[in-house]
């Protein structure tokens, strides 16, 4: 029982470190992407590359992790956000299948397919990290790290700027912001840190492939911000947990057949996601149940 | 001759996407709101169409009819029930991003646990392909997908130049203000948008579901494709979109020949990135302006 | 009304124009535009404008609705191009500049709609203003932040705001929402202010107050420019009058001159 539920606070810090990061450019820039599972991939994938062949040492794989996402949110953020909001929504979701494709056939980096298997358990100066208590406090000290990150920026004049972009490009533009750097700083910023929960993954779970990694993931962080509740701190963090329990919670309710508890998790999440939209668009979490606009 | 084949198949593929595209260009065009459900619209209408001939066992025009009433009762209730309050209550490009995207979610699950995942199709001897000239294949099918699509846009065309309400749309995606001082309501032209648009999906959803079959993420892959041919057509043209999405198919076609089947989605968004950076406004898309 | 606002417009006396004496024309001239056209595929917006806008006065810009008056300031502005013709900001041209760098080189505007930051604070509207630089903090240290905010709380007593400091702009009533418009204008350091309609709407006492301010700022050296339709503001304002009609510059000159022109008044009030 206590390894089924520390499994599962595992799992619900790491979709916590990507629904706070997807929130930080959804909530409070504006900025929406349908991309975020692939920057968790290639955290992921890089860290466990890092961790077979060169160390597994903590240090090293994730800051790697972070760069190569880093790098890769540029290759998306630079041409995309020059233009309207619509394009980016839509590049977004043609990186991210794209993004499967070359996960599922690059061999070299991702193991195509079949996936990464035998990653080595992380090492913290040295220390190997593998009793399930000991992952947790790490990611749950990640989690909180990135939080710290996430909210002290919001509060910063970086902060202002996203909202003010958010709110109104226009105006943001008439007051002298530079919005296109702005909008790819914080971009890249979400993207490398949405890297430190593919790494924890990875050395979590010492097996990925590119199942966790397509749309029907970054969707799912989507709806976790979204339910939870845009540009607020706890938001994200409910929404991951609720949405990480649904599965569990599901079964429970034994009337439903087994076989489509799949398929009713989807439906329940996209209902939540049309109901909310017309009743609550800021989340449950929303300071301000009127919404946005 | 392959390269012909290939060609052959991608302007019957393309004609479907050119349409649909189109779909989504006039919904989005006119009403501004992204229609991300336009894919789960294709879907019920193949879906539909698929039950009524096959597990209904009715002829073929009622089929036809099922199809066309459901996409374009889904559409309208959409517009209605969904958006509308949306917009009322300070709708924003997210909000209404989101609930299609919601909907969009829920149809497919649906579909998928009322008719199961697999791959069906409406067996009917109009898809066996005959072989025209050594190499080739074509089938009825092809022609029949090919020829329809050339008489929806001609439909489409004198609609939009001709009719009153054809007008209004147009104006609508130039000027809603405008609009509203000739004495026609947006909300009602909205809603024509809608079923309009939802309507352009069906004889698409019709030689899909008789042709290569459908599956639950179908619709998921139309609207993806519908979404880069709108963008790569240029956002408030139909022309561009239906070029695009001729383009896309042909180009999806190609891209199987030389560089096997699992690249085809992905030549799609190579296409769609390079016009982003290139062309944004795509082919004969208006200036973007803040 | 909140009580800070109405304790504000006490200090309010009515003298027309910006309280400027002496002829306008000896003003040195801060933007210059000339030749200005813009066409919108086949619509002639604007049609070959020249204008000066000089410093110290407030210019108001007139004219019937669709004259292309908020087109002018969007590409005064830079956010959109001109077809032809130049706008030059002390001495330099702006066209093809990014909306954001004219905006630091001290051109500022507010928007007819208004366009404020409807989900952060009033105090976050205008410490925003501030804050133009991309990186991740704002270059300058601690003093320079102390400095910024005490900015704001001045300006929230001027605009008597104070008690709104930290209410989301969207749950404002109609006059402040205005003022925060204004309030977030001075807060820049522009010396350029191209105003949209700024003081549409507002009731008397908020009107008083409103142009009380601009007259302060004026006095500074701020140069304005107002878009205005009220003819009684138009009066009261001017110092300087620009009557576009049809995209084409009718008439720029001193207020008694264009008002009492009787071919002006006809298109004006629409008989043409």
């Amino acid at each position: 029982m206590t390894a089924y539920i520390l499994n599962l606070l595992v799992l619900i810090s790491v979709y916590a470190i990507l629904s706070t990061t997807l929130n930080f450019i959804i909530g409070y820039a504006g900025i929406f992407s349908l991309a975020h599972a692939v920057f968790f991939g290639i955290g992921g994938y890089t860290a466990a590359l890092v961790a077979m062949n060169v160390t597994p040492e903590f240090f090293v794989a994730v800051p790697v992790a972070m760069a190569a996402a880093a790098i890769t949110s540029l290759l998306l953020a630079l041409p995309a956000l020059r233009v309207r909001g619509e394009y980016f929504v839509a590049a977004s979701l043609g990186l991210q299948v794209l993004a499967v494709t070359l996960f599922s056939e690059w061999k070299s980096f991702t193991g195509g397919i079949g996936g990464v298997i035998g990653i080595p358990a992380v090492e913290l100066f040295g220390y190997p990290v593998y009793q399930p208590w000991q992952f947790l406090l790490m990611s749950l000290i990640c989690l909180t790290i990135i939080i710290v990150i996430i909210r002290t920026l919001v509060h910063t004049s970086f902060g202002r700027s996203l909202k003010a972009i958010r709110d109104s490009e226009s105006a943001a533009l008439a007051s002298g912001k530079n919005i296109t750097v702005i909008k790819t700083l914080s971009v890249v910023l979400s993207s490398a840190l949405a890297a430190v929960a593919g790494a924890l993954y990875a050395f979590y779970m010492s097996f990925i492939n590119v199942e966790s990694f397509m749309l029907d993931t970054s969707v799912l962080v989507m709806a976790m911000v979204i339910i939870g509740g845009t540009a607020t701190i706890l938001g994200p963090l409910l929404g991951a947990a609720l949405l990480m329990l649904m599965p569990s919670a599901l079964t429970y309710l034994t009337f439903l057949p087994q076989t489509e508890i799949g398929s009713i998790q989807q439906m329940v999440y996209g209902i939540a996601m049309v109901l909310l939209m017309i009743f609550r668009p800021g989340g449950i979490v929303s300071s301000h149940p009127g919404g946005n606009k | 001759m392959l390269f012909l084949q290939l060609l052959v198949n991608g302007l019957q593929v393309g004609a479907i996407y050119a349409l649909t595209a189109a779909g989504f260009s006039l919904i989005f065009g006119s009403t501004k709101i992204f229609h991300f459900a336009h894919g789960a619209t294709f879907a019920i209408a193949a879906y539909l169409f698929h039950f009524a001939l096959v597990g209904l066992g009715l002829h073929w025009i009622f089929a036809v009819a099922v199809a066309a009433t459901s996409a374009v009762v889904f559409g309208v209730l959409l517009d209605r029930f969904m958006y509308a309050p949306i917009q009322r209550h300070e709708g924003s490009f997210f909000t209404v991003f989101v609930a299609s995207f919601g909907i969009g979610i829920v149809v497919q699950n649906l579909l998928g646990s009322v008719f199961g995942r697999g791959f069906m199709s409406v067996p009917t001897p109009l898809s066996n392909s005959v072989e025209v000239v050594p190499g080739l294949y074509l089938s009825p099918l092809n022609g029949l997908a090919i020829m329809c699509a050339i008489a929806c846009f001609a439909a489409l065309h004198f609609f939009l130049t001709r009719t009153f309400v054809g007008k209004g749309l147009r104006a609508l995606s130039e000027n809603p203000e405008l609009v509203r001082t000739f004495g026609l309501s947006p909300r009602r032209l909205s809603t024509y948008a809608f079923a309009l648009g939802s309507l352009l999906v069906v004889p698409g959803a019709i030689f899909t579901a008789a042709g290569t079959g459908i599956n639950p993420a179908v619709g998921h892959h139309v609207m993806l494709i519908s979404l880069a041919a709108t963008i790569v057509g240029g956002i408030g043209s139909l022309r561009g979109a239906a070029c695009a999405g001729l383009l896309i198919g042909v180009a999806e076609n190609l891209a199987m020949w030389k560089l096997g089947t699992q690249w085809s989605e992905a030549i799609t968004f190579a296409i769609l990135f390079f016009f982003i950076i290139f062309k944004p406004s795509g082919f004969f898309g208006r200036a973007t302006v803040s | 009304m909140s009580e800070s606002l109405s304790t504000a417009q006490k200090a309010v006396k009515l003298v027309p124009g910006s309280g400027f004496t002496g002829s306008t024309d000896d003003q040195d001239v801060l933007l210059e535009i000339s030749h200005l056209s813009k066409n919108f595929g086949g619509l002639q917006a604007i049609n070959d404008v020249t204008l000066n806008l000089r410093a110290g006065i407030i210019t108001t810009l007139v004219g019937p609705n669709g004259a292309g008056k908020t087109t002018l300031f969007n590409m005064i502005t830079g956010h959109i191009p001109p077809s032809e013709g130049d706008v030059r900001w002390q001495g330099e041209s702006v066209i093809g500049k990014s909306p954001w760098k004219i905006a630091r080189q001290g051109i500022a505007r507010t928007f007819q709609d208004l366009r404020l930051f409807t989900q952060m604070t009033v105090e976050e509207n205008i410490l925003t203003m501030m804050e133009p630089g991309s990186w991740l903090w704002q270059p300058g240290k601690k003093s320079r932040k102390a400095k910024r905010y005490d900015k704001v709380s001045q300006i929230l007593e001027r605009t008597g705001l104070v008690e709104k400091r930290y209410t989301r702009a969207l749950d404002l009533a109609y006059a402040e929402r205005k003022f925060l418009s204004l309030a977030r204008i001075m807060a820049t350091d522009s010396r350029l202010w191209l105003l949209d309609e700024p003081a549409s709407g507002l009731d008397p006492n908020s009107y008083n107050l409103f142009l009380q301010l601009l007259r302060e700022e004026v006095k500074e050296g701020i140069t304005v420019c107002i878009i205005e339709h009220n003819l009684d503001i138009v009066v009261n304002i001017s110092d300087r009058i620009a009557f576009l009609d049809q995209g084409k510059l009718l008439a720029d000159g001193e207020p008694e001159t264009i008002l009492n022109d009787p071919a002006l008044a006809a298109i004006y009030f629409g008989e043409r």
